[in-house]
């Protein structure tokens, strides 16, 4: 009865609300209406009186909105995903949440009478901006995780400044770090013979590439610390007991940038003969490949040891294949011509008969002058001068440049060298709290970042790491600031190399795909999964970002596009035909179900369990990463598992769901959730297409009614729907990219300014750049509150 | 960076060991003889916290005790372990087992912060994005035990502890808290590890120089830092202090290494980096660990075997299936069954190493004799993320303050894991009426 009454109620309201509406044509609807709304649909609950939430809505003044932003921000968020009313519960309908939304956005944004700007605390670098800046500065090439521990992470941003903490463990490991970097950039004339193994299953690296034409190979970047002789060892060739690969004669190439310093032949009659003669001839053809001499100079170099390829006349199996390459790493039964590769790695041993350190990229950019033209200590004060100053992010006092000089002086009044003494220095410099820590004061009596703050604060952004000489010699002389001047910086460091970070460090990680190696598909229901097919996702999916992030296409583009990166293997566990070869190229789609990031296999394995896909996690990341809605986890003493009961008649993910919709404190927030994972059924849990359920035997329902009371079928019209507001979508990503830029979680306060960025943007078709320029230009990047 | 006197180098103790030094590359390692550690007539007390994420599976699924692999039971000659923890045998008269445990200070974490308040029994304030719950047991016990070592205590783990399924965060997946605002770093590359165990340099001369260098580079850091803070609000001068004060630990610390003599120690060299063969990457943590404690370079251990949340496979022992997916169990009983030899597994590298700890001697006794060890989870029913009952176990003589025999204790129902962890406290001679939401101690340990 009571429920009766409650439904009649709302059906008379609806008729009222619609009436209004038709009277209400050509204007926006004024505040009694919402608050007729707010009384249908919320204060049910969230009264003064049950509070439920902690949230009470009844006493709020719509006409004061701006005084309690703070709350209705949240509101806005939770109607906008539909998140409340809880599923189950009478829906307003979507006009009128549309109307609402769009009245208090507006009440919000032209009202708006919080704080302008946040307080970001003083913060260290991260372990990749700390790498990025070492690049730049003394052009080392570190390995991040390999010389610092972990930072803290907030929503999946490792730059957050309130979760970068020091501890003694950091601490010891960066002065470590300084040393070794200083090191390694000034060289040693005499190094000590050191040996580094490169081993094939750590070295599949796919920014680097095996060159054209050859095969079974490893590629990599090594740091030779002086000029002089290396010598190359390969540890093995597979030239076990079975070693068929000496049937046929093919030869085995060393390049070292580019230039081939080694051919060598393996194979054929005389090494099947000396096979044949068992350990002491297998032996005799390892030695071959053992200690290879070469000349190199110091510096950091790009060595490449590979198989030639043959034509494809003598081998017929020149198209990669994953089962074969799974085949190979493991025996030599794969077919003629394709068995030849590298087993387990490459280790480089040197310097021998050292002759000195050459011209590096490293000692170009700290040997500033030269100790021979000029008066010594004069130029190891210039070297350091240049090197602070850039380090530092600002310009040096003179006391600063004798302090960290004392460091030459300290190293040559002990006998070192001139070289020595600026390693100390760069050591020094390296160390320096004013290298790792960025503050932000603000100008003298305001809120605004000076030039040089700002100029970091952007190039931290864009790059990962400090600004370069324009940037900071534009920013010295309060160019900054002057009209214009930020956006021509913008378009110019968009352009540069370097923005890649943007790619890596902040698209990668938002959308939680920096860590696909944690994903274990299991290897009983997936057999053809490898390694080699899960850097493939990642290549895939990072290429199609920088595709459209950093060509500057319309952001939109994300969900929808209909380009991406294949090469065959990746083709192949696509199901799609015509490209050959393990190089990836840019490839247009015709399959719809593989536009945009949601047919992408690295989103659909993310978002998957080892042995199932995960309607709920497909969901719970749409909703949160890509709509900016995200849910709330489940609580405590919540049985959360849908596994199949042994035994039971296997059923498919969507019949288990199910059991969801029986409770109500399921339902409330696995009605949003699940409904828009459910649509995506048709990928398995590494992201491969399918009809058929093969463990429930039954073919896939990918139907679903969206919580805004829409009825899809599939992927396609999931992502129609959510292309459809495109504003929604690029308001998440403008919130998570105004994070990252600024360093912080967004309050409340800073809202009416990410949707200012989002309007503008939209006249600009949602360019990357048109977001960056519009966070660049906000209070929220600009200002600075005091503490 | 630490220096320590190690005389012998590292490659001159490789071809020393000869062959023994193949593979696995730590076993070498363990001194014969007495253990250097100790000379002094009163042995030093050591602790360590190994942590074993989602539970175990114990009398709180569907199937009731029945399925129970977790719990021991009785105590002295009757005291009988329990099939996950049967690989404890030889070291049984050493075991304390906890039942009725709670931490009502995790209640309704979903693993994000089910870590860090295994050792803090405190509700950490996550609506915050700076970290700020409260200082972890571990670290109040090294500030007591393990200040006179070169490290006062080393947190490590098996994998990274980011927990990518729930949210990305990080800052209460830790174990360690060194304060209420600052989270300790799990260390997972077995490299630095031994970075931070042995520091860097071959020959006397190198590591002079290295000391050196560090030294006034450590002096360049406090003029500058000092400099800085003139420049800075309140704020961000306390984010600087925190800064200082690490600099001023690792100047300590450099201290204690440099007068630190670990030449009888063969000490092989450093191992390359984590370990693609998740058996031998735990097993190699567990040879780090133990080193530490026979050269005597901390006493106080935390270490996380596997990451909560993680998705690992354990193809090792036959099981394919990834652990966090798996652990929501839904009382499938092959389900269960994998879980518990998932969990025995990680008891027996845990017996492991405590056949090190109970080889070495120390003292008049050996160095297990006056350890403590915790080893449990901060969770019970995987499948519910709840956390009563929690598995828990001490293992070890405690310098004499632990009562020996085994036992199983069946504590009064919700008894607070903190009466456990101040009951440590005092044995340590701590004055101190509370720990967390502690109501009281054990007194039966």
């Amino acid at each position: 009865m009571k429920r009766l009454l409650f439904a009649s109620a709302v059906l008379v309201l609806m008729a009222y609300l619609s009436l209004f509406e038709i009277r209400a044509v050509g204007q926006t609807a004024g505040p009694d209406q919402h608050r007729a709304m707010l009384n249908t649909y919320c204060t049910g609950c969230h009264n003064n009186r049950a509070k439920i939430g902690g949230l009470a809505l009844d006493g709020l003044d719509l006409q004061a909105a701006a005084d309690s932003a703070e709350t209705w921000e949240k509101v806005l968020r939770k109607l906008r995903g539909h998140q409340m009313p809880p599923p189950g519960s009478p829906q307003p309908p979507q006009k009128d949440l549309d109307s609402f939304a769009a009245w208090m956005e507006n009440t919000l944004d032209t009202r708006a009478n919080g704080p302008k700007a946040g307080h970001v605390p003083i913060q260290r670098m991260n372990r990749i901006e700390y790498a990025a800046s070492v690049k730049a500065l003394v052009g080392v090439d570190l390995k991040a995780t390999d010389v610092l521990p972990q930072d803290g992470q907030v929503d999946g941003f490792d730059n957050i400044a309130a979760a970068l903490t020091v501890s003694p463990a950091f601490l010891s490991q960066y002065i470590t770090a300084a040393r070794q970097v200083a090191s390694l950039a000034i060289g040693n004339p005499n190094p000590r013979v050191g040996s580094t193994k490169y081993s094939i299953a750590a070295n599949q690296n796919p920014d680097l590439p095996l060159p054209l034409g050859t095969r079974g190979g490893i590629r990599f970047n090594h740091n030779f610390p002086a000029d002089g002789e290396y010598r190359i060892t390969i540890n093995d060739l597979g030239v076990g007991i079975y070693a068929s690969t000496l049937e046929n004669q093919s030869t085995l190439a060393i390049m070292i940038d580019d230039k081939t310093v080694f051919r060598g032949s393996i194979g054929g009659p005389e090494d099947w003969a000396l096979h044949a003669k068992g350990p002491k001839g297998r032996a005799q053809i390892m030695e071959r490949f053992s200690k290879i001499p070469v000349q190199v100079e110091a510096g950091v170099h790009d060595v490449v040891v590979t198989f030639i390829d043959r034509s494809n006349v003598e081998s017929p199996h020149n198209i990669a294949d994953p089962f074969f390459d799974a085949l190979t790493l493991s025996c030599s039964c794969a077919p003629p011509g394709r068995r030849n590769r590298l087993i387990d790695g490459v280790v480089v041993a040197g310097p021998f008969n050292p002759t000195g350190v050459s011209r590096t990229a490293s000692r170009d950019l700290i040997f500033v002058c030269n100790p021979n033209a000029k008066e010594e200590s004069s130029c190891a004060r210039q070297i350091t001068e240049n090197l602070a100053h850039r380090a530092f992010r600002r310009p040096v006092t003179a006391d600063e440049v004798t302090r960290l000089t004392r460091f030459y002086e300290a190293s040559r009044k002990n006998g070192g060298s001139f070289d020595q003494g600026i390693e100390q220095v760069v050591a020094a410099v390296l160390a320096s709290p004013n290298f790792l820590y960025r503050g932000i004061l603000g100008a003298p009596g305001g809120l605004a970042l000076t030039d040089l703050e700002l100029a970091s604060r952007l190039s931290f952004f864009l790059w990962n790491t400090g600004p370069d000489e324009e940037l900071l010699r534009l920013a010295e002389a309060g160019g900054l600031t002057k009209s214009g001047a930020m956006e021509r910086q913008v378009r110019r460091m968009l352009s540069d190399p370097k923005a890649s970070s943007l790619v890596t460090n902040f698209a990668m990680k938002w959308l939680n795909l920096d860590s696909l190696e944690s994903v274990k598909p299991d290897a009983v229901l997936f057999p053809g999964f490898t390694d080699q097919l899960r850097r493939d996702f990642s290549t895939e999916v990072e290429a199609f970002l920088r595709s459209i992030l950093l060509e500057d296409r319309n952001l939109v583009d994300l969900l929808t596009a209909d380009h991406t990166f294949l090469n065959d293997r990746l083709a192949r566990h696509y199901g799609l035909s015509g490209v050959s070869g393990t190089q990836f190229r840019r490839v247009t789609l015709t399959e719809k179900e593989r536009f945009g990031l949601l047919g992408k296999a690295a989103v659909l394995m993310r978002t998957s369990y080892a042995d199932r896909t995960s309607p709920v996690l497909r969901g719970a990341w749409v909703l949160d990463r890509l709509m900016g809605t995200p849910p709330t986890p489940p609580p405590p003493d919540t049985a959360t598992d849908l596994s199949q009961k042994a035994g039971e008649q296997p059923k498919t993910v969507r019949a288990r769901l199910e059991q969801h919709r029986d409770k109500a404190s399921c339902n409330m927030c696995h009605g949003v959730i699940d409904p828009i994972g459910l649509p995506l059924e048709n990928f398995d849990a590494i992201g491969a297409w399918r009809t058929v359920d093969s463990q429930a035997k039954a073919s896939i329902d990918a139907s679903t009614v969206l919580p805004n009371g829409v009825a899809i079928d599939g992927v396609v019209e999931l992502r129609a729907q959510l292309a459809d507001r495109p504003a929604r979508f690029v308001t998440a990503l403008t919130e998570r990219l105004t994070m990252y830029a600024i360093n912080r979680k967004l309050e409340y306060f800073d809202m009416p300014q990410v949707r200012a960025i989002v309007r503008a943007a939209e006249k600009a078709n949602y360019k990357l750049s048109s977001l960056v320029l519009g966070i660049v230009n906000s209070d929220s990047f600009r200002m600075q509150a005091p503490e | 960076m630490f220096i320590t006197k190690k005389h012998i180098s590292r490659r001159a103790a490789l071809k020393g060991a000869g062959v023994a030094l193949g593979l696995p590359l730590l076993d070498a390692m363990i001194p014969a003889g007495t253990a250097l550690a100790q000379t002094a007539a009163v042995p030093k007390q050591r602790m360590g916290f190994f942590y074993l994420p989602h539970g175990a599976i114990m009398y709180n699924t569907a199937h009731g005790p029945v399925m129970d692999k977790w719990t021991p039971s009785g105590s002295g000659a009757n005291f009988k372990l329990s099939p996950i923890l049967a690989s404890l045998e030889p070291y049984k008269k050493y075991v304390s087992s906890f039942g009725n445990l709670e931490n009502a200070a995790t209640a309704g974490s979903v693993h994000s912060f089910t870590p860090s308040t295994w050792l803090s029994c405190t509700r950490p304030d996550t609506g915050r994005t700076k970290a700020h719950m409260a200082v972890t047991l571990d670290q109040v016990i090294s500030k007591i035990i393990s200040q006179d070592t070169p490290l006062p205590s080393l947190e490590v783990s098996s994998e990274t502890i980011v927990q990518t399924s729930a949210g990305n965060n990080s800052i209460y997946t830790t174990l360690s808290f060194r304060d209420a605002d600052s989270p300790l770093p799990m260390e997972t590359n077995p490299r630095k590890v031994f970075l931070q165990l042995f520091g860097e340099g071959d020959t006397p001369q190198e590591r002079a120089a290295i000391g050196n260098q560090t030294n006034s580079i450590l002096d360049l850091i406090l003029e500058d830092t000092k400099k800085l803070q003139g420049r800075l609000g309140n704020g961000d001068r306390a984010v600087l202090d925190g800064y200082l004060e690490s600099v001023r630990e690792i100047e300590r610390r450099a201290q204690l290494a440099e007068a630190k003599d670990v030449s009888a120690l063969q000490i092989p060299t450093a191992p390359v980096g984590e370990q693609e063969d998740f058996a031998e990457q735990v097993k190699l943590m567990f040879d780090l660990i133990a080193l530490a404690y026979q050269a005597d370079l901390t006493r106080v251990v935390a270490y996380v075997m596997a990451a909560e949340g993680t998705n690992r496979t354990y193809n090792h022992i036959g099981i394919p299936d990834a652990f966090h997916p798996m652990s929501h169990h839904a009382n499938d009983l092959e389900r269960l069954n994998k879980l518990a030899k998932i969990q025995t597994w990680h008891v027996e590298k845990f017996a492991e190493f405590l056949a090190k700890m109970a080889a070495t001697p120390d003292g008049q006794g050996t160095l297990l004799d006056h350890s403590v060890f915790m080893f449990g989870s901060n969770m019970s029913n995987s499948d519910l993320h709840n956390n009563y009952p929690e598995p828990n176990i001490l293992v070890g003589g405690g310098n004499g303050k632990m009562k020996l025999g085994g036992q199983h204790l069946v504590l009064p129902e919700k008894t607070p894991i903190a009466n456990l962890h101040l009951t440590l406290l005092q044995k340590l001679g701590v004055e101190r009426d509370k720990f967390g939401d502690s109501t009281g101690i054990i007194s039966e340990i």
